[in-house]
């Protein structure tokens, strides 16, 4: 395999290194020249944080080979901040609050710095498009073009730059106040070091094998032939778990790699540590894993049948968790009620999509500290089980949260750290793993999806006696967030409403899809989805404006909660009067009036799906000259 | 991960089908790379290892472009990018500026060439059905017995289904030409699940060409694609409209016929309404930017469609 001898301009100095012909430009800058300010979000050209100027054009680094780049001139982030002072658009974007995560940020810049490049008057609808090929998962992207706006007016003079001055906080004043955020610099600068882009001297690179079956029984596993090639540094499986092989956030059913059988498709089985990544691909294809296929349950109704495939032994029927809330009588209430409802609502499995795949750091220090770097949601959590699992003093055990590149709560478990302290051990090299976008979608927790059906009571005046609830959640093949989460989804069930009559039944069940875990909400959004979508049937029904009905039922200040907790505040009536206001709510009852909508053609509406504000410019331009 | 063992940039033409020939049955050729490397991942084909890739992209002849006034001719390895930033090219192709900022996101654009989504032949590229409207024909070239052997076909018999073309082994596709629409008003509508950086569900082109009175289609240009396995040119629609004038009702009839022609494999009744939306939007659209009479276009229409 000969390699290319690469010469090219990056960030202003002369670049002539051997680099391997399969690199992409990405691997170069990053691995070969540690310029770790451009990330890697999807390696699919999806999401945009790899984008760089080659020869002044924005480029997805992601999807060029490296040879592609050869004599170029090529800028990175780091490039525009490169005397140490932040360009006007970093400015901006710090000023805006623009970068959360942080994990897109790098790439953001530079589409717009591009967009700022070709249209120095840009416009917002153009700032939309230009950074169109860009995906941001936490700010909604409102603060993100506003700094870009930001930026142009004080390049355009329009604005003055003391606009990027923190204006607001007073010494030690903060509350009320808009403070910039202290991380910013670091992240709109691509300086900040996530996981991934972090390395250790001596360190080795990890790759994982997964399980191709929903189900199986692991008649054997030989990874002979793997640990027998050049630049594999260490194999493992769980046998070289040494302690108590469970992990998990209430119950601990989950080992390190698939012991004895796998439970769904996208579960670790062994693992590799090599000198280089493609050893470590290649390592993998010689583990040789003998499976014995067992029937695999995909519904969690069927999961619950007698005689449905059970997944672990401590669970015969499938149940992870069952959480019965009771109040009153609900069929009394149903009784006193003049109108019934009955529905089923169904939510589905939701991925997190953070920017920032899985990724982590492991090795033991001087004191023969086994310490993991990751961005875990959970560390002193996962430290505690993690000693368990080496069978080892906590005190030999450390957890270093790196930056995380978003989490919404898909980076509660500990899915990966075990192996990489267990090679960090086995080799007594620093060892890192850095997940595909693929990986991180089949192997990490989703949202529960759910089935519920909701039967609710109500007089005609709105008010609700009684609500029924059954919710079944298909928790996939581990327990993870399972419990906690089937325990607020039934907590809020009933939603902040005074029903004198609750019956709630949550269950979360094991199936052989892929593990659901903690999602933003944790829960709530799919029985209040119900409850909710419940409510405006009702006023339909009843007559009465979906505000209304809910302004009838709400619990007020000093309110007992379903699960007797009291209430010193209650917020609702507040939050209701804010969203009617900022909607632009038409009082009355739900009908539907089709074109005779009173809220078409209003202010704020958006548009039909557009694209070309580009050629207006243009055209402005043409029709001023 | 796409593993290679050589990355190879040949110079020009001969070079390519040298390399082509050593390395036969065991090579692929790259152009822009905006398809191959997203095809090489798990999901997809996986792990790839393949020995030699061939990048046709900087091959001079890939990249020529001549406008005459009856046809333009533009190499395989275009970048989608350069319709939108050469002027001449935009002029006579209007359709292709409003295609290109349709197309992938700005990063791609400036990778991705038109011969690489050709030759991907996707039932919902957005390439496609603008060079069909423009009776795109496509110039391909192979090594034959020592020689360079170079034929020519129309791009909608090249395209035979969902990823496949005439394309024989050893071929490359080297140039497009088409039809120079100086004149004519272009539009190219599109929908996916968003924006930029998406799959089309629907494509549409439409070009249209108005006499003096911008109230008479003196020509017509329609192709769309995302609705059934191949790009398609609407010729019946094309010669209802040709001659006659530009009013609501014959647009509105115009609209209607291709609905028929759905033959997806998802979502045919969403696509039905999408394919007679994107009918009036884009001949309305094309007609405005041909300078159509703005009394002869309703404007509660025009709005509607906006």
């Amino acid at each position: 395999m000969p390699d290319l001898h690469f010469v090219a301009t990056v960030n202003d100095r002369k670049v002539s290194r051997s680099a391997k012909p399969h690199q992409r430009l990405l691997d170069f800058l990053r691995d070969d020249l540690n310029l770790t300010g451009n990330k890697e979000g999807c390696g699919a050209g999806e999401c945009g944080t790899c984008s760089v100027f080659v020869d002044g054009v924005l480029m997805k680094s992601c999807l060029m080979p490296v040879a592609k780049a050869q004599g170029t001139s090529i800028e990175t982030i780091e490039a525009l901040a490169r005397t140490g002072e932040l360009s006007l658009l970093q400015k901006a974007f710090h000023k805006a609050g623009a970068s959360q995560c942080g994990y897109c940020i790098p790439g953001m810049v530079m589409a717009a710095t591009a967009a700022i490049r070709a249209n120095p008057f840009v416009g917002r609808e153009e700032i939309k498009e230009r950074l169109g090929g860009n995906i941001c998962r936490c700010t909604g992207y409102q603060k993100i073009f506003d700094a870009v706006e930001m930026a142009r007016d004080v390049q355009n003079g329009t604005l003055p730059a003391t606009a990027f001055a923190e204006a607001d906080a007073e010494q030690g004043d903060f509350i009320g106040k808009n403070v910039r955020r202290i991380d910013a610099p670091s992240k709109v600068s691509g300086a900040l070091k996530y996981a991934g882009d972090m390395t250790m001297p001596g360190m080795l690179h990890v790759q994982v094998l997964r399980s191709p079956h929903a189900h199986a029984r692991i008649v054997s596993i030989d990874t002979s032939a793997a640990e027998a090639m050049p630049g594999v540094e260490g194999v493992i499986t769980s046998a070289d778990v040494p302690g108590e092989d469970g992990f998990g956030v209430f119950v601990n059913d989950q080992p390190v790699m698939a012991r004895g059988k796998v439970r769904y498709v996208g579960e670790a089985v062994a693992a590799v540590a090599a000198e280089d990544p493609l050893a470590a691909v290649r390592a993998l294809e010689k583990i040789k894993v003998v499976y014995e296929e067992l029937p695999a349950v995909f519904d969690p109704d069927e999961a619950m049948y007698d005689g449905a495939p059970v997944l672990h032994d401590y669970a015969p029927d499938n149940i992870t968790m069952h959480v019965p809330i009771r109040v009153g009588d609900v069929e009394k209430g149903f009784a006193e009620s003049d109108l019934l409802l009955e529905e089923n609502y169904a939510t589905q499995a939701v991925e997190h999509a953070y920017l920032e795949p899985e990724a982590g750091l492991a090795y033991l220090d001087h004191d023969g500290v086994v310490t993991v770097v990751s961005p875990s949601q959970n560390i002193t959590h996962h430290r505690r089980l993690l000693a368990r699992i080496l069978a080892m003093p906590i005190a030999k055990v450390r957890f270093i949260m790196s930056p995380v590149g978003g989490g919404f709560g898909g980076k509660e478990d500990m899915i990966y750290q075990g192996m990489l302290a267990l090679l960090a051990m086995k080799t007594r090299r620093p060892v890192r793993l850095v997940f595909t976008r693929e990986e991180s979608i089949v192997s990490t927790a989703k949202r529960h999806p759910s089935r519920t059906n909701l039967r609710m009571g109500l007089t005609r005046d709105g008010r609700i006696r009684a609500l029924e609830m059954k919710m079944i959640s298909d928790g996939g093949a581990y327990g993870l967030s399972t419990a906690g989460v089937m325990r607020k989804a039934a907590i809020l069930a009933a939603g902040p409403y005074v029903i004198p009559h609750v019956k709630i039944d949550t269950f979360g069940v094991y199936t052989n899809n892929t593990p659901s875990g903690a999602f933003r909400s944790f829960g709530a959004l799919q029985t209040e989805f119900a409850t909710e979508s419940m409510l405006d049937v009702a006023a339909e029904r009843l007559g009465l404006d979906p505000f209304a009905i809910r302004r009838i039922n709400a619990m007020r200040d000093g309110a007992t909660t379903h699960t007797k907790q009291k209430l010193g505040s209650v917020s609702l009536l507040r939050a209701l009067e804010a969203a009617e206001k900022a909607s632009g709510w038409e009082a009355g009852a739900p009908v539907s009036r089709g074109d005779k909508r009173g809220d078409l053609g209003r202010d704020g509406n958006r548009p039909p799906v557009s694209l070309g504000a580009r050629f207006e410019t243009a055209e402005k331009q043409q029709a001023a000259e | 991960m796409l593993i290679c063992d050589e990355y190879l940039t040949p110079a020009s033409l001969d070079e390519a089908f040298a390399a082509m020939e050593k390395h036969r049955g065991h090579y692929r050729v790259v152009a822009g790379a905006t398809d191959t490397l997203p095809w090489a991942r798990q999901g997809r084909a996986g792990d790839v290892h393949i020995r030699a890739l061939i990048d046709v992209a900087k091959i001079p002849e890939l990249n020529e472009k001549k406008t005459g006034d009856r046809r333009v001719r533009f190499g395989a390895a275009t970048p989608i990018q350069r319709f939108l930033d050469d002027p001449a090219l935009g002029r006579a192709m209007p359709c292709m500026p409003r295609c290109a900022v349709w197309f992938a996101d700005d990063q791609i654009r400036s990778l991705a060439t038109i011969g690489g989504n050709i030759i991907n032949a996707s039932p919902a590229a957005d390439g496609t059905p603008c060079l069909i409207a423009h009776e795109a024909t496509v110039e391909l070239a192979a090594r034959r017995g020592g020689k360079t052997a170079r034929r020519k076909m129309p791009l909608e018999s090249f395209i035979t289904g969902p990823n496949k073309t005439a394309l024989e082994d050893g071929e490359l596709l080297v140039a497009i030409e088409c039809d120079a629409l100086p004149g004519y008003g272009g539009s190219f509508e599109k929908v996916g699940h968003r924006r930029s950086l998406v799959i089309s569900l629907v494509c549409l082109a439409a070009l249209v060409k108005l006499d003096s009175t911008g109230r008479k289609i003196e020509d017509v240009r329609l192709a769309i694609a995302g609705i059934g396995p191949l790009p398609l040119r609407l010729a019946e629609v094309e010669k209802f409209l040709r001659g006659g004038p530009i009013g609501m009702e014959r647009l509105e009839r115009a609209a209607a016929m291709p609905v028929e022609l759905v033959a997806s494999r998802t979502r045919q009744e969403y696509r039905r309404d999408v394919v007679r939306g994107f009918m009036m939007r884009g001949l309305i659209n094309a007609a405005r930017r041909a300078g159509a009479d703005a009394a002869a276009l309703a404007p509660e229409l025009e709005a509607a469609y906006a």
